[in-house]
């Protein structure tokens, strides 16, 4: 059996690619070695979030800014048309979870520290916490839900800088347990599945929540139905209840990947988790097949094309070592962006640009990973996610976006190689 | 202006500077400790650990190793709760000189430092990670001391004799009339308000930084800044302190420190006891003698790097290595060397000795106030002491066991529960998260506080004490002091850990944007 294409990692960027390719009618497998970020980021698509400091209002325009100021960018590599394809094929093939949003102007999130973070699209949990048109916020937490702080969070955004004016309180509630010990969120998550934390929250809140406030819950509204206990939550408090993205594990990321990897199993895509690629045969520029290892034996793969979405150095996809020479860990690439030894990879302020942020796998137009003289290593082998060079996603807030836009358009580079070419980048 | 009065102040809050302020608190004189900073800020939080067993001083520098093994002793009495007994071992890898193993045993048995050679299998056995090629091995009772844990019970017991301790009050100058300086002028770093100190005798504990202190007075004291770096690596390495068999020298130490190991160190010269800056070359080298003891180290999961600096007393500049200045400590009876009355300096010396250091100052004090009253501190147990049981590794999981799930466990690196974090901060009345960390080891564990530092945030501002600023504030200054400890270190899995918290910190929770 030969594949059409084997995808590296499991993260957002290779589910998109698979699912992609898959629906386009190809052969495809994944091979992990676990899951991805989607289990540690919220659920959201951003695109561009920041542009140095200034927070992005419209994604479409900015990008054009991004991309004269930083030439090796990840998004310089999707064309306009893939990167506004792309996002409307990730809200029709996630309807279930209810993604909206778009280019056009990013809409304002609070983080569990209340901080109005913009992203381009958010599932439906999310969405009543948009806080463009300003209102009135009541923000619950759990006690013993360690992990989401109510007050703090609705302190800062009383005094956040917004389009319009916010008011926030907190409210603190004890759900009933067993133990005051730690409470899992996919404990509580399971507990709002079975429905019982769901009457128990309605019943918590009669009377304490005042006319026109929305609601916002730390992200454990379920794993299976969160979208019908939202709406439950709704219709019996009659205000409108949404999610906060906190720290990992990310119950809403869980969600999307469950969603992805359903529709991808559904649609013949076979997923190889705990696994690892350990080599791979290539014969005139040309990768033939991938050597797997998984428990106790080692297989191979025959393919036409793979895709490498092994994640940047957060993800093991990257790694560094002590006299900092950096390597891609899947089929050992050249690494761009790294300062050479000797030179400074990190700078004494946290919050500075550090030599090393924008370090990667560099690509040509169809995103596939380039020698030193520019070409392509491997003619079918194309890369997409955070393992690219160029960016600094968690400052940009432009992950998500990077590997949704990436992920797709490396399928179109597989698809139709020759309907794309240099000039279909955005700027 | 408003003003306090004592027998005795202390100037310094390290160990050296709480040794003293107990030892006169025991005697029972009055008592205040300033500090500019917080306790244990200094050298004292910055070494390595060592509770020395006196051996690495046996050849070069008996009378250091003298001092070593009697105080270990007695701090194993004393201080057991601040002491784990991990023992030590000398070995000769094939790089150091095999002749120094002669000189060592020689040098032992001369200072009484108990040094009993042992086979390299045996050494192997117990340290299995140690480097195979190795040659000749002692073991000696060196040990583990947490320097925090022994500050805090220090100041703690001290209190309970009448002392005040004062982190964070700054001393401006020395009021000198007549000869005699007869108090300070302080500044609470906190409130800015400024106040005098009556006192009848100043001690000038104040390390590396003893010099600033004496020019206040008119005096001088050639007390230079000798910096030392270290490295915690990720995991026990080594279960014993492991010292090579040489004469001191870089990077030759490695030894357990809780759940990580330390090894250190480096020691150049800085003219900035304030300017530590740690450069690449420094965690270089010590990566690559760390490679000599344990093969595979240089790669090893390294979590945090720091930087201390010894107070390295000379009467004169003449010295250019700071290892050929002695470890023993210098008492400077200012009324003698230059006839300016009431005001005594204790520095050089080490952590190991600092009792020693505080009985001797305080006999000065007596001197100079005409009274004679006994030491008691090498007897008298430090709170949480009592029982003379030594500190164990499982300590805190004992604690946790017998009520697994009775409440929310903060940090889970070092099993810090909320209430526990609740309960210092409130005793602290602190807005810093780094007073935290050293007190309660908040966030010292592999991630950090990737986890923690969030959730430590929300509860500091959780009562009403603290609103979104100061709490916005003490989240971005942890952060930031975090990260000068990192940076020097990050390769491998430490790095990917880095970015992970990067995400955590800046890409979901976005602090980079919260309200100033």
């Amino acid at each position: 059996m030969i594949y059409d294409t084997l995808v590296v990692g499991a993260g957002l960027a290779g589910l998109t690619t698979a699912l992609r390719l898959t629906e386009q009618g190809q052969k495809v497998v994944i091979v992990a070695r676990g899951v991805g970020a989607t289990h540690l980021a919220p659920a959201t698509v951003d695109v561009l979030g920041y542009l140095g400091e200034e927070r992005v209002d419209s994604p479409a325009s900015a990008l054009t800014t991004l991309l004269s100021d930083v030439p090796g960018h990840p998004y310089g590599r999707v064309s306009r048309e893939q990167l506004g394809a792309s996002l409307e094929w990730f809200c029709r093939r996630l309807e279930r979870l209810g993604y909206a949003g778009g280019l056009d102007h990013n809409r304002l999130f609070p983080t569990a520290i209340g901080v109005a973070r913009p992203s381009a699209l958010a599932p439906r949990t999310m969405l009543g916490g948009d806080l463009r048109d300003g209102g009135r916020f009541l923000f619950v937490g759990l006690r013993g839900f360690k992990d989401f702080h109510p007050s703090l969070l609705a302190d800062n955004l009383a005094h956040a800088r917004l389009p319009a004016p916010v008011t926030a309180r907190a409210l603190e509630l004890e759900p009933p347990a067993e133990r005051r010990g730690d409470l899992s969120g996919r404990l509580l998550a399971r507990r709002f599945d079975s429905g019982e934390l769901t009457d128990w929250l309605v019943r918590a809140l009669q009377g304490r929540v005042e006319a026109e406030e929305r609601v916002g819950l730390p992200p454990v509204l379920g794993l299976r139905r969160a979208d019908e206990t939202l709406a439950d939550l709704e219709n019996r408090l009659e205000r409108r209840v949404f999610e906060v993205p906190t720290l990992p594990p990310s119950i809403p990321g869980m969600r999307l990947y469950d969603t992805l990897t359903a529709a991808l199993r559904r649609a013949g895509a076979r997923l190889v988790i705990n696994a690892a690629v350990v080599g791979a045969q290539a014969h005139d520029g040309q990768i033939e097949s991938v050597q797997v290892a998984s428990a106790a034996t080692t297989m191979s793969y025959r393919t036409h094309s793979v895709v490498l979405a092994s994640g940047g150095f957060a993800s093991g996809g990257l790694t560094l070592d002590s006299r900092g020479a950096a390597r891609e860990t899947v089929f050992g690439l050249r690494v761009a962006g790294v300062p050479d030894e000797g030179a400074t990879r990190f700078v004494a302020g946290y919050f500075d640009a550090q030599p090393l942020s924008r370090a990667g796998v560099a690509v040509d137009d169809l995103l596939r990973p380039t020698g030193r003289d520019g070409g392509p290593v491997y003619r079918n082998l194309h890369a997409a996610g955070a393992i690219l060079a160029g960016a600094v996603p968690w400052k940009e807030k432009s992950g998500t976006g990077i590997s949704v836009a990436t992920g797709y358009a490396a399928a179109d580079a597989i698809l139709a190689p020759s309907a794309l070419g240099v000039s279909g980048s955005i700027g | 202006m408003s003003s306090l009065e004592a027998d005795v102040l202390v100037i310094g809050g390290g160990s050296t500077g709480a040794g003293v302020v107990r030892d006169a608190a025991l005697r029972g004189f009055s008592t205040i400790l300033v500090e500019r900073r917080d306790l244990v800020d200094g050298t004292t939080g910055r070494f390595h650990g060592l509770l020395h067993s006196g051996g690495r001083y046996a050849v070069k520098d008996p009378s250091a190793a003298v001092e070593c093994i009697a105080e270990n002793r007695i701090l194993r009495r004393v201080a057991a709760d601040c002491v784990e007994d991990t023992g030590g071992l000398f070995v000769a890898t094939p790089w150091d000189d095999p002749d120094y193993g002669d000189l060592f045993v020689k040098g032992c048995e001369a200072t009484g430092v108990p040094a009993e050679e042992i086979p390299v299998a045996e050494a192997l056995r117990r340290e299995p990670r140690l480097n195979p090629e190795i040659r000749r091995a002692f073991a000696v009772p060196d040990a583990a001391l947490d320097p925090w844990k022994l500050v805090w019970g220090c100041a703690r017991s001290a209190e309970q004799h009448g002392a005040r301790i004062l982190p964070y009050h700054r001393v401006l100058d020395l009021e000198v009339v007549d000869q005699r300086v007869v108090g300070a002028l302080v500044r609470d770093e906190h409130s800015g308000e400024e106040f005098r100190i009556h006192s009848k005798v100043v001690v000038n504990a104040a390390g590396a930084w003893a010099g600033q202190i004496a020019t206040l007075a008119g005096c001088v004291v050639n007390v230079r800044a000798g910096m030392g770096v270290m490295i915690a690596m990720n995991h026990r390495i080594v279960n014993s302190a492991v010292n090579r068999l040489k004469f001191p020298a870089d990077g030759d130490i490695l030894l357990p420190l809780r759940t990580a190991c330390v090894i250190g160190t480096t020691d150049v010269f800085v003219p900035d006891p304030d300017d530590t800056a740690i450069r690449q070359d420094a965690v270089d080298l010590l990566l690559d003698e760390g490679e000599k003891l344990v093969p595979g180290f240089r790669e090893a999961r390294a979590l945090h790097a720091w930087a201390g600096v010894r107070p390295l007393f000379e009467e004169t500049h003449d010295v250019a290595e700071t290892r050929d200045v002695t470890r023993s400590h210098a008492l400077l009876d200012h009324l003698a060397r230059e006839g300016v009355a009431g005001f005594v300096t204790i520095t050089g010396g080490k952590t190991t000795t600092f009792r020693l250091m505080a009985e001797v100052a305080v006999d000065a004090v007596c001197q100079q106030l005409g009274v004679e009253r006994r030491c008691t501190t090498a007897e008298a147990p430090l709170p949480g002491s009592e029982s003379h049981t030594l500190y164990g590794l499982d300590s805190r999981l004992a604690a946790r066991e017998p009520v697994p799930q009775s409440e929310e466990i903060i940090c889970e690196c070092e099993l810090i529960t909320r209430s526990r974090l609740e309960q210092t901060i409130k005793r602290r009345a602190t807005t810093s998260l780094d007073d935290i960390r050293r007190l309660l080891r908040l966030a010292m564990g592999p991630c950090q506080g990737g986890f923690c530092i969030y959730r430590a945030t929300g509860i500091l501002h959780h009562g009403d004490r603290v609103d979104h600023t100061e709490a916005n504030r003490a989240l971005v200054s942890f952060l930031e002091e975090r990260w000068k400890g990192l940076h020097p270190i990050l390769h491998g899995d430490q790095l990917r850990q880095a970015r992970f918290d990067d995400w955590i910190f800046q890409g979901i929770l976005d602090v980079e944007h919260l309200p100033a």
